[in-house]
């Protein structure tokens, strides 16, 4: 078996057994943040880096399977961890609705829309006060497990949520819809022009894209026991997913998960070290900082960039051989 | 050309009435039928008529700025014309959009040649392949039969050495029989060319040619706008000319060479 094929298998039974060794609540409360970034990294890559609309709306589904989920669990008792699945799919049937609106143009419009689409929620979750709490929030039942273990439910679920979203990601990057996604990224008039029917394809791919979003915020909501209009809203959200494609190289597979584990880890690092009253302000500079460095010097991302060199050196291309050129033949 | 007399006289501009009548008739691969477009105050076609014989080599000809690419975009679905029907085997296909034209069987190629360049060759090949099913979410792009098609399709181009290559990396030459290669991926009823020779050194023109007329034989409509009159009168029978947004003559290469009115539109003005 390959490197590739073996490595995340390895990393998946080692972050499967870590809990067993590592019980403090700060390294698996990083990882189950860095897992969540990953999987929403990787759904939103399906429309940024495969189909090359860029989304600035996945927030605002995360903050819907939030409400959702939360409103679920305090109005009628529905568990978040069994209505989680379902809530992706109402993420994904919503993030359908908005796509059907605003994909059949080519173009930015799109861009417009998602960002549109987060604050037009964000106003309904703040001004629906007898069903959302308004401002001040909503608060979720706790469950009812010891301290020591609470965590894990959490841990693990959104360790699922990464596996489930790379599974489909890879399911897509390797099937002709895939291709199809690409061909509209390249040239979405030449995709339309041999059949892709390129409305469609991109509807189904933000449908897609936005469900892991939507599963995340249910997960979060009941980690945080709690859910509000600030909190679960923030673009930061959506901006942490774009950095973390574009430092792992957007419209691979492993770039997304690769820039979530590098970029994540860091601004909690970041946090961590310096004095409460400006965490905030300076992560989100060293976060500017990662995001001009990566566009000046590597625009393609670290996976990209290196399988490029490594494909340089070791692969002949069409140029170094005139001889097999058809025309030459002749 | 269903209507086309033998003579060796160019007939003049088709009729809308002309095209519907063709359409109906099996032997005609794409009918259009009185099409106007304009965009804001310029009419950049106007009861643009003609028929597409069934297995022919048709040309498109006329000066720059006469309106063949913007009858191509609105036979293809790019445009939607403001008047007129397209018909394909008979079925109208007006305001459809691109992808759905494609798979009632009308192929293009692009005047400035467009490919998927950060794609290999190969996958190049495998886009244009049917309709979305749900099964296509969870199977592999690229195998059976399609697969096989690719290869050889890519084969018939000489292309097969390269088709793991980036096709951005491919020479001007190599990209424009790689979109011929693919537009004849979905086994298309009839294949629109749009210069085929544009920018193409003669070498290369004629091996065009050579697959061209090798595709034809085996069943391939092609109907192709070109400036190389050379291409055209060695390839393509009947010739269409088009002036103004509009069919002005039809005919053989021959007729349509000595027609005063085409001479006219050539050189006049």
């Amino acid at each position: 078996m390959k490197l590739r094929t073996v490595f995340p298998i390895v990393m998946l039974g080692l972050f499967l057994v870590l809990p067993i060794v590592v019980r403090e609540g700060f390294y698996l409360d990083l990882l189950l943040f860095t897992f969540m970034y990953a999987a929403m990294s990787v759904g939103w890559d399906i429309m940024g880096g495969l189909a090359g609309y860029v989304s600035l709306g996945h927030v605002g589904f995360f903050g819907l399977g939030s409400y959702v989920a939360g409103l679920l669990v305090v109005h009628f008792g529905i568990p978040v961890f069994l209505s989680a699945p379902f809530v992706g799919i109402l993420a994904g049937i919503v993030g359908a609705g908005l796509g059907w609106i605003s994909l059949r143009a080519r173009g930015t419009s799109f861009v417009i829309v998602t960002l549109t689409f987060t604050y037009v929620i964000q106003l309904v979750a703040l001004n629906l006060r007898d069903i959302t709490g308004g401002s001040s929030g909503l608060y979720l039942p706790l469950l009812t497990l010891p301290a020591d273990v609470v965590i894990l439910p959490f841990y693990y679920g959104m360790l699922v949520l990464l596996v489930v979203a790379i599974l489909v990601s890879l399911a897509i990057r390797r099937s002709k819809f895939g291709l199809g996604l690409v061909a509209i990224r390249e040239e979405e008039g030449k995709a339309d022009g041999s059949g892709v029917n390129t409305s469609l394809y991109k509807i189904l791919a933000f449908a897609i894209s936005v469900s892991f979003a939507g599963v995340a915020g249910a997960l979060h909501a009941q980690y945080l026991n709690y859910v509000d209009p600030d909190l679960a809203f923030e673009l930061i959200i959506t901006l942490n997913l774009i950095i973390m494609c574009l430092v792992g190289s957007r419209g691979t597979l492993w770039g997304p998960v690769l820039g979530a584990f590098l970029v994540q880890p860091l601004s909690q690092y970041l946090i961590y070290l310096t004095p409460s009253g400006i965490a905030g302000q300076v992560h989100l500079v060293a976060l500017g900082v990662v995001l001009v460095l990566v566009v000046m010097f590597m625009p393609d991302g670290i996976i990209t960039t290196w399988t490029s060199r490594r494909g340089g050196r070791g692969r002949a291309r069409p140029v170094d051989a005139p001889e097999r050129l058809p025309e030459a033949a002749t | 050309m269903t209507a086309l007399p033998a003579s060796a006289a160019a007939v003049g501009p088709g009729s809308a009435a002309d095209a519907e009548m063709a359409a109906r008739d099996p032997s005609t691969s794409l009918a259009v039928s009185g099409i106007d477009k304009s965009f804001g105050g310029i009419q950049a076609l106007t009861d643009c008529s003609l028929a597409v014989r069934k297995g022919s080599i048709t040309a498109l000809i006329g000066p720059n700025g006469s309106g063949k690419t913007t009858l191509f975009n609105c036979i293809t679905g790019f445009y939607e014309p403001d008047r007129g029907r397209v018909y394909v085997r008979g079925v109208p296909i007006t305001g459809r959009r691109p992808s759905d034209i494609v798979h009632l069987g009308v192929m293009r190629t692009f005047q400035v040649t467009r490919i998927f360049r950060r794609m290999t060759v190969l996958e190049n090949m495998i886009v244009p392949v049917r309709q979305l099913t749900l099964r296509a979410l969870f199977t592999a792009a690229i195998k059976g039969h399609e697969r096989d098609r690719a290869e050889a399709l890519l084969e018939f181009v000489g292309l097969q050495d390269l088709r793991h290559e980036q096709a951005g990396s491919l020479s001007f030459g190599q990209q424009k029989l790689l979109e011929l290669g693919a537009a004849l991926m979905a086994e298309p009823e009839i294949v629109l060319l749009d210069e085929p020779a544009g920018g193409l050194n003669p070498v290369m023109i004629e091996k065009i040619a050579g697959y061209v007329r090798e595709l034809n034989g085996r069943g391939v409509t092609f109907l192709i706008i070109e400036h190389n009159m050379g291409f055209v009168m060695n390839l393509c029978d009947p010739v269409i000319v088009m002036h103004r947004g509009t069919v002005i003559a039809q005919g053989s290469p021959a007729a349509v060479r000595e027609d005063p009115i085409v001479l006219d539109a050539y050189l006049g003005d």
